[in-house]
């Protein structure tokens, strides 16, 4: 019995068609990030994922919720100061968290923290591309949170150094004698002895599609 | 939106249905078109004399395979969403070689076997009823062997991570490595059978 003339036109095509991919390639962050922005990018322009100062004290008391605060600063900055509860996670290492982002379950939330909004912009769109949490940016990031919680007898600074601290020209604008981390008292601010603070809540919970598959 | 998409928030629950029952219904036409329903060109495959089962199923790998990472690297599909079976290798092995003894016993493979018995076929009606059993048996003692059953978890692990590849390499790769099968099963039948069986 002779191969068809048909088998080897078709195994052309697929050598063509595996070898064109193979020189192609597959979509890198930027690029898929490109592909999902119509549908995700509307939420940025729109801000309906910056969410205030408020809401995420709020989130860090809710027991039902399950936050992942996503501090995606440097080192020193991280050093100098954090949310409590917050796991620093640079942009780069993102893709080696996908796996367990990608599985938190339904009332998980993911909040994004950096100095200003630009570098937690950046962390959220790949957090997207990466796993599609449920996730939100702190609103003017942690400059923000220290505007409105730190009761503070230091003046917010204008420093070079902490300009060279982050990339993306997000400096800590506050000034702290000591490297506390999440040990100063702002990092988790009791909330009876604050002032109350009017917010729009935008955090939602959403339902989990199971996504499961198999062959018999 | 790229998908994969969520069909019941899409079409409803009703629609989801719908397209499901298309997709099978494809699926079982496919195979029985092929002669997957009859256990004796399934068993072929073991005994060289019929190697239609290694053709149709890995072009319809690879076929599946080149769309899949096309749509990936066209923005149509987004590949970290699909699902893809955890890997619990040692299990994964001696499940295999359970089915594989299965599939030279029995003729079947648990899909074809059904789409044997929607034919009215006798031996394929007993291997669903096998499986079936031995589903049933599975359930029951699994909780006996869970440590094994769970063990040497990878998770979602793919050649390209293995290999440490681009994927376009290993989907060509694949390719060559199917075609190269195709050519070879072909002359080893041959040699043994020759042409015409």
């Amino acid at each position: 019995m002779k191969c068809p003339r048909a088998a080897y036109w078709g195994a052309a095509m697929l050598l063509l068609a595996s070898g064109a991919l193979a020189l192609y390639g597959q979509p890198d962050i930027e690029r898929k990030w490109q592909y999902l922005a119509g549908e995700y990018g509307v939420r940025l322009d729109d801000r309906s994922v910056y969410i205030d100062p408020a809401e995420l004290l709020s989130l860090m008391q809710d027991d039902y919720i399950r936050l992942l605060i996503v501090d995606v600063r440097p080192e020193p900055d991280w050093n100098l100061f954090r949310l409590r509860y917050a796991e620093r996670i640079p942009i780069e290492e993102l893709p080696q968290h996908r796996a367990r982002i990608a599985g938190l379950p339904a009332n998980a939330v993911v909040v994004v923290v950096s100095n200003g909004e630009a570098l937690s912009t950046r962390a959220w769109k790949h957090l997207m591309v990466l796993a599609k949490p449920n996730a939100y940016i702190l609103e003017g990031g942690l400059n923000h949170w220290l505007d409105v919680y730190h009761q503070r007898k230091e003046q917010p600074r204008e420093s070079d150094r902490s300009q060279e601290l982050e990339g993306d020209g997000e400096p800590l604008r506050h000034t702290f004698k000591l490297a506390l981390g999440d040990r100063h008292r702002t990092s988790f601010p009791d909330p009876h002895h604050v002032n109350p603070r009017q917010y729009e809540p935008k955090v939602k919970l959403i339902k989990k599609v199971v996504k499961k598959g198999g062959c018999g | 939106m790229m998908a994969p998409w969520d069909l019941v928030a899409i079409l409803g629950d009703a629609g989801a249905w719908a397209v499901y029952l298309a997709i099978g219904f494809a699926f079982g036409f496919v195979l029985e078109s092929s002669g997957f329903g009859d256990g004796r060109k399934l068993a072929g495959q073991f005994y060289l004399t019929d190697l239609a089962v290694l053709k149709v199923m890995f072009t319809a790998i690879v076929v599946c395979m080149i769309l899949l990472f096309w749509s990936t690297a066209l923005g149509w599909l987004d590949y970290d969403d699909v699902w893809v079976n955890p890997t619990y290798l040692w299990p994964g092995v001696l499940g295999g070689l359970i089915m594989g003894v299965g599939f030279i016993l029995g003729g079947y493979c648990p899909g074809t076997s059904l789409v044997s018995m929607a034919t009215l076929k006798v031996d394929g009606a007993f291997f669903v009823a096998g499986v079936a059993t031995g589903v049933f048996l599975f359930g029951e003692t699994v909780s006996g062997f869970s440590d094994f059953w769970y063990s040497t978890d990878y998770g979602r692990l793919t050649l390209p991570e293995w290999l440490g590849l681009e994927t376009g390499v290993v989907v060509f790769l694949v390719t060559c490595l199917a075609l190269l099968m195709f050519w070879g099963a072909t002359r080893l039948r041959r040699a043994l059978h020759g042409d015409g069986s």
